[in-house]
């Protein structure tokens, strides 16, 4: 038993991870998703006991499934929910603008849009100052 | 009197966050009625700090339940340094978005979810429950990010949170790893407890909780998100990521590395100082070959992180308030920092200067006092190396400190730039003052950091 869960867990956790390196965002939501999952499976599995529900008064000598793991799980699953929710509404947002959900474009429609700044189209963004080389490098490192 | 403060130092957030998201945060008197909550929330964790200084630690357990089945709050030294600083931080950020005009209806409630958060995750002695208050400053922090829906901001939000989110889930996993060995999720007797089980099992244990916190705070080989998350952001936001949501990760190691999982830091102590070497070089050299100033603060951060990892990994009593002083440092030259960055007119200049100085130690500034814990701590620790490290470190913090200093201020202003609002830069220099008034009169900030340091020390 033991070992089967800690395959499916290492399953649903890998595939969450493969997900996450795809360039499509859609994906990356999804894979964030199976992670989250993977993390909820491993805490019943870390705790899951038989027994009598955990309810007063306790039925004598009986053993009680322990309440506290259902609780976590219960909690983590509310949690990794209501952030998938988040995560997709960034994805629509940046879907709105690009018309697109690969990271790529997303890049490339950035760059374009300093280029723009660059030759002084828009002056409104103060927060990338021109020409400065750091932007084109920064976009290196998150890619 | 102690475990009211306690309760209303977690509640007070909590509701005004709750009932802000209702209102409409563009208003001013919305704007002002969050900083006067806010204000009050500050007021709590400072009252609390001081009776935790004066008679020790505070504890309660909520819902009346009795010790043991219910959750506790407990604040001690430790726990109200950092949420004393993060709340305090939070609050001047705020104030400072309100004056320079909110943009966005759910920007006050944001803010005060994170402080709900911060404040309880610093205030909790259940580990569960820390993860619940870390996942609620976490999802605030994801929305703060894309705050004013640039392009560029929402695409860093995403990015903060994928990344962000994957440090969760490892430390979740550590949580119940934890409970399955321990079969508390109480910190304290889990501290106890953790002493007693198998080597094997609990070392996996202790590198997933690693990971997760250094995921958090940034250090070298987890840092890769930072500088393009910090960049995108605008600055008060930033100055709030920077300032306050990274004691999360200062604190989680403290805790759980120091606390609860003290003989498993001590195995680790090698990797520990390497890769707080790693960032202090790292972050250094990167922010001194960058020319944007918010990406060298973001670059500066990295390297400061390894500070707060070198003194953990020297550890004793020394270590410990090391790291707890100049965690606090940090946070203040971090938000004056970005603050200042962001603010334009005469005197902002002076402010950046001191926030400066102080990253680079040079007494009156408060960073003066956190650099000379770490180097008494490593003078303590016997460590040439380490005390070479520290300075090398100084040096390279002045040559990046400086070169933005000369490059944003020293040159005439660009095209069109207006002045902030004199409040804005009123604001700034108060927050100047303070880290000055911290370097000039520090015995409080040691005070704080020695009885942090003491309850490490002296735990079980």
């Amino acid at each position: 038993m033991i070992l089967l869960l800690s395959l499916v867990i290492a399953v649903v956790f890998g595939s969450g991870a493969f997900l996450i390196l795809q360039r499509d965002l859609f994906r990356v939501v999804v894979g964030i998703v199976l992670i989250s999952n993977a993390a909820n499976l491993f805490i019943m599995a870390a705790g899951l006991t038989r027994g009598a529900p955990p309810i007063y008064p306790l039925p004598d000598g009986a053993t009680v499934a322990d309440p506290l793991v259902q609780a976590m799980a219960l909690t983590a699953i509310v949690i990794s929910s209501s952030v998938a929710a988040l995560l997709l509404s960034l994805v629509y947002r940046l879907y709105l603008a690009h018309d697109s959900v690969d990271i790529e474009d997303v890049s490339a429609a950035e760059v374009r849009e300093a280029e723009a700044l660059e030759r002084g189209e828009d002056p409104g963004r103060e927060e990338m100052p021109k020409g400065a080389p750091g932007d084109v490098e920064l976009r290196e490192d998150t890619r | 009197m102690g475990s009211t403060l306690l309760a209303f130092a977690v509640l007070i957030p909590w509701t005004l966050a709750a009932a802000l998201a209702l209102a409409d945060g563009r208003r001013p008197s919305v704007g002002w009625i969050s900083v006067a909550g806010l204000g009050a929330g500050f007021a709590c964790v400072l009252g609390l700090t001081f009776l935790v200084l004066r008679d020790g630690p505070v504890e309660m357990v909520a819902g009346g339940w009795p010790e043991g089945v219910g959750i506790t709050l407990r604040a001690d030294a430790l726990g109200v340094a950092f949420a004393a600083v993060s709340v305090g931080v939070i609050l001047v950020s705020l104030v400072y978005e309100v004056l320079d005009g909110v943009r966005s209806r759910t920007f006050p409630a944001l803010v005060a979810f994170m402080a709900a958060g911060l404040s309880g995750l610093f205030l909790t002695g259940d580990a569960f429950n820390f993860y619940v208050f870390f996942e609620i400053s976490m999802t605030s922090a994801y929305a703060l990010t894309g705050y004013r829906e640039k392009d560029f901001q929402v695409r860093a939000a995403f990015i903060f949170a994928v990344i962000n989110l994957l440090g969760s889930v490892i430390f979740l996993i550590g949580v119940a790893a934890l409970y399955h060995v321990t079969g508390t999720l109480d910190m304290e007797t889990m501290a106890e407890r953790a002493g007693r089980v198998q080597p094997s099992s609990i070392i996996s244990i202790a590198v997933a909780v690693f990971v997760a916190f250094s995921l958090k705070l940034g250090l070298f080989p987890f840092h890769f998100w930072l500088p393009a998350v910090y960049v995108g952001s605008h600055p008060p936001v930033a100055a709030i990521l920077s300032g306050a949501l990274a004691n999360i990760g200062g604190y989680g190691l403290l805790r759980f590395g120091a606390d609860v999982l003290p003989r498993e830091l001590e195995l680790g102590t090698a990797a520990v100082l390497i890769l707080g070497t790693a960032s202090i070089v790292y972050g250094a050299l990167q922010a001194i070959s960058r020319r944007e100033t918010v990406e060298v603060l973001a670059y500066s951060a990295i390297g400061q992180a390894g500070y707060i990892l070198v003194a953990l990994g020297i550890g004793g009593p020394v270590g410990y308030t090391a790291a707890v002083v100049y965690a606090v440092v940090n946070s203040l030259n971090k938000a004056l920092l970005f603050l200042a960055a962001g603010a334009r007119g005469p005197l902002v200049g002076a402010a950046f200067a001191v926030g400066a100085f102080s990253v680079v130690g040079v007494p009156p500034a408060a960073g003066f006092v956190g650099k000379l814990a770490m180097f008494r701590a490593s003078v303590e620790a016997g460590s040439v190396a380490l005390t070479a490290l520290i300075f090398v470190g100084g040096a390279l913090s002045f040559v990046y400190a400086f070169q933005i200093y000369q490059r944003v201020f020293w040159t005439p202003g660009r095209k069109g730039e207006k002045a902030s609002p004199p409040s804005v830069r009123a604001l700034i220099l108060l927050l100047a003052g303070l880290v000055l008034a911290a370097g000039l009169w520090p015995e409080p900030l040691l005070a704080l950091g020695e009885a942090a340091a003491g309850v490490l020390v002296s735990g079980p």
